[in-house]
């Protein structure tokens, strides 16, 4: 059996990675998003509280959490709809920033077998032990939260070969030019908001549970950045870009434990410097192009 | 004065130049024409010092070019009037002015005022609007802006990047008869343009740039003037 | 109403120390067309080496000050080398990643130098609060207030007395012009970055003092008041910037005294996102130039 610890640093890569997923599919769409963690948030709590107050089953409440974290993704993505740049990025800033304001005041509890359960503001949401009391293994946790993601990543794949990937990276080369071609922008614009809202909604509903406590503080400003950065670190010519980044940071790092008190230093120091031989992440658009292309090569040399 | 002597520049992989030779004569006006993709703008780039080339040298008065940065290459006396004007937008026409005499600043104030107001009895439109924002200015209003910007700086050469760009045809014919006067004055022109009937009009030595190399050169009249419009806009007739 | 009134003095005192840090923004992004996310953390470096000072070697008000301004000041200009030059002029959102990266190592070397939650910094006057009819000015604001009001007239003059004041402007105007008038691109950018980190230094510097204590979420802090209050105001324009620190300064002293710490920061956020949604150009909402729309389009 797995090591505890190597279960619950994977089960942390794969919680984030829906993070990061959710604000590489904006970042296709050529809009830097600062607030995904926003999403994060809103499906955690919601599903926690479904799951630890209601009685729901876990996979309910991921669906609400994820569904309400869409919502609130396509809201935004409808209000920010005349904002570009940098002025849609301190936009999603600041909603997040108030999300998570909002939650520092947010108290509602339901006593149950006697102890408050529920969100007190600053103090925390505890006890969210649904994978507990349901007997789930840290190692059967670990597998279905991978599980899901293989399919998110699988469909992913699937989309950027499709007509909607193919509008998707359109709309963040050239938005007039996409128009021009007679696609709704704004539909695909908000259709990318709510997807990304969904695929950052699970991973919150996930965290919830792995983590059984909640509090506003997590979901601020670096977790939100952190996940931006995967993206921009492992590249955007693939979903799997996103996934190196946080296995980069979360994965090898904490592997080198010798560094434990320097670990940013270092690895700032190290993206930072990777950033200037590789500016478009690892795994850019044309690095991938090119592995395509050295594929298809090899197997056709190959018949 | 200028001499460009088997010039090759690449853009990565891609060889915008391929071994160009040409001089510009001291006082003359030189034009070099070609269709677009030539590598006209590449060229002029190449001498600005923005883009290094590969092989081959621009010598300017005897000094080797290739090595200087583009501060270096204004110092020495070469100054551009770039593609599309680039005035500075946000600043009025005076300021605009100024600039073009950033290299003088501090050490010739009294001399650049007597330039801003030479300038302004050159191009006497500027001054009614030297107060005025640069990116109010029209077209015409702004390639003259941007002349008088590169004069600033007291150049030895002024290189021209396609003046006539998006200018209507009596705007363009104002801005030809000023780069005539200008010559006149004793100011060496080399000017790179897609409108070869204007520029055939004013140069004393021409050159056709075509894919990167140089297919012609000589003086106006020697080649049908039909014949260089055709090569200019679209290369050579395929035979 | 005189709750109101005096409220307002405060939040224009406080904004002052805002329209300090939203400057530092205006300018880098002006000349570089990029955000700089180390901002904050450049200036809470300096400041934590300002407070190590203070701490073990009793260091006066001054010295603190100083060392505080040049730690700032080197930092930034390792963050320039590092996240701005060192990235070709294409990949702006490389820089910002960059600067992340950065910030993330600031904030620990921070955290390596200074190990505890809070420290105390200097205070910045002795003085008791001055009376004005009813209202009162506390003296630390005052002095904020003044030398902010003096930094601005200073970087006013830098920029439109001085030739590096024109070179700047050049720059942000139109890089590639300005490189044919002969302008070093390269020094420009870089003595820009170290004239605004040096600017940050001292906004943080005071800021600090007037609190009294620094602590490692300063960073973090700082870059989102200047970015806050840059974007109220109207992005790239420096009065705007000014105007937006003044406002955010009132806005959220008025939120504080009216409701409470709880929503202080929320109504900040809140009134940024308004504005955005509703006129994304500030408050002074000027209309955006073809340039700064291209600008905006990928930071």
């Amino acid at each position: 059996m797995m090591d505890e610890y190597v279960v619950s640093v994977i089960s942390n890569m794969g919680m984030i990675s829906f993070l990061a997923l959710s604000a590489y599919l904006l970042l296709l769409t050529g809009e830097i998003s600062f607030g995904q963690q926003a999403y994060f948030a809103i499906s955690a709590y919601l599903s926690a509280m479904a799951t630890a107050m209601w009685g729901w089953p876990l996979w309910a409440g991921l669906l609400l959490g994820a569904a309400a974290a869409a919502f609130a993704a396509g809201l935004i993505g409808v209000l920010t709809l005349r904002l570009r740049g940098l002025y849609f990025s301190i936009a999603t800033l600041a909603f997040a920033e108030m999300v998570r304001l909002l939650f520092v005041n947010f108290h509602y509890q339901v006593m149950i077998d006697g102890e408050p359960v529920g969100p007190d503001g600053a103090e925390g949401f505890r006890d969210i032990r649904w994978i507990f009391e349901h007997n789930v293994s840290a190692f059967e946790y670990m597998a279905i939260i991978l599980a899901v993601l293989t399919v998110v990543v699988t469909l992913f794949f699937i989309a950027e070969r499709s007509r909607l990937g193919s509008i998707f990276r359109m709309l963040g080369e050239d938005p007039l030019l996409t128009e021009l071609q007679g696609l709704n922008v704004i539909r695909y614009k908000v259709l990318a908001s709510c997807l990304s809202g969904f695929i950052a909604g699970i991973g919150g509903a996930f965290y919830a549970h792995f983590a059984t406590y909640l509090e506003p503080q997590i979901f601020n400003v670096m977790l939100g950045v952190h996940g931006l950065v995967y993206g921009l670190i492992g590249g955007l010519g693939t979903a799997l870009g996103p996934l190196i980044g946080v296995a980069l940071d979360i994965g090898f790092l904490e592997a080198v434990r010798a560094i434990q008190g320097y670990r940013m230093i270092v690895f700032g120091g190290l993206v930072a410097v990777l950033l200037i031989f590789m500016p478009r992440g690892i795994l850019d658009e044309e690095r991938v192009h090119w592995l395509r292309m050295t594929w298809r090569r090899w197997r056709n040399a190959a018949r | 004065m200028l001499t460009i002597d088997n010039v090759v520049t690449s853009y990565g992989m891609i060889k915008a130049l391929k071994g160009v030779n040409l001089t510009a004569e001291s006082g003359k006006v030189t034009c070099l024409l070609g269709p677009n993709g030539a590598g006209k703008t590449t060229l002029m780039f190449t001498i600005a010092g923005i883009l290094k080339t590969q092989e081959g040298s621009i010598t300017f008065d005897g000094t080797e070019l290739s090595r200087f940065s583009p501060v270096k290459i204004v110092e020495l006396g070469i100054s551009l009037v770039p593609e599309n004007r680039l005035v500075f937008p946000m600043m009025t026409v005076r300021e605009n002015l100024e600039t073009g005499a950033y290299l003088r600043v501090g050490k010739d104030k009294s001399a650049i005022a007597d330039d801003v107001e030479a300038m302004f009895a050159r191009f006497p439109r500027l001054e009614e609007r030297s107060t005025q924002m640069a990116g109010t200015l029209s077209g015409g209003e702004q390639q003259m802006l941007a002349i008088g910007r590169a004069l600033m700086a007291r150049p030895r050469i002024l290189l021209m990047d396609e003046p006539s760009l998006g200018l209507a045809p009596l705007i363009v014919e104002e801005i030809f008869r000023i780069i005539e006067d200008l010559n006149q004055t004793g100011v060496t022109i080399f000017l790179v343009e897609q409108n070869a009937r204007m520029a055939l009009r004013v140069a004393d030595q021409f050159y056709l740039l075509e894919q990167g190399k140089i297919t012609f050169s000589g003086t106006p009249g020697e080649l049908e003037e039909e014949e260089v419009i055709h090569r200019a806009y679209l290369g050579s007739r395929r035979e | 109403m005189t709750d109101f009134i005096q409220n307002c003095i405060d939040g224009v005192m406080i904004g002052s120390g805002y329209a300090l840090l939203a400057i530092g923004f205006t300018v880098v992004f002006g000349v570089l067309r990029r955000l700089n996310l180390a901002y904050g953390p450049s200036i809470m470096l300096g400041a934590f080496v300002g407070a190590l000072l203070y701490i073990q070697f009793q260091a006066q008000l001054f010295t603190v000050a100083i060392a505080t301004v040049i730690v700032a000041t080197l930092t930034g200009m390792y963050v320039e080398r590092l996240c701005f030059w060192a990235i070709r002029r294409g990949a702006a959102l490389a820089s910002m990643v960059s600067s992340f990266a950065i910030w993330m190592q600031l904030e620990e070397m921070a955290v390596i130098i200074l190990p505890e939650r809070t420290y105390p910094f200097p205070a910045l006057t002795d003085l008791a609060p001055i009376h004005i009819g009813p209202y009162f000015l506390r003296s630390e604001h005052l002095t904020m207030f003044v030398v902010a009001v003096l930094l601005v007239i200073v970087v006013h003059t830098v920029l439109y007395r001085t030739r590096f004041g024109l070179a700047v402007r050049a720059v942000s105007e139109n890089p590639d012009a300005a490189r044919y008038m002969g302008i070093n691109i390269d020094a420009v950018m870089f003595w820009a970055f170290a004239m605004v980190s040096a600017i940050g230094g001292i906004a943080g510097f005071l800021i600090l003092a007037t609190d009294q204590q620094v602590t490692p979420y300063f960073g973090l802090w700082a870059t989102f008041k200047g970015l806050i209050a840059m974007m109220l105001g109207g992005m790239g324009s420096l009065p705007g910037a000014i105007l937006g620190g003044l406002i955010l300064g009132i806005v959220e002293t008025q939120s504080l005294w009216y409701l409470g710490n709880d929503y202080r920061d929320l109504s900040a956020y809140f009134l940024l996102f308004l504005v955005l949604i509703i006129r994304p150009g500030g408050i002074f909402g000027h209309a955006l130039s073809e340039r700064e729309r291209a600008a905006l389009r990928r930071v």
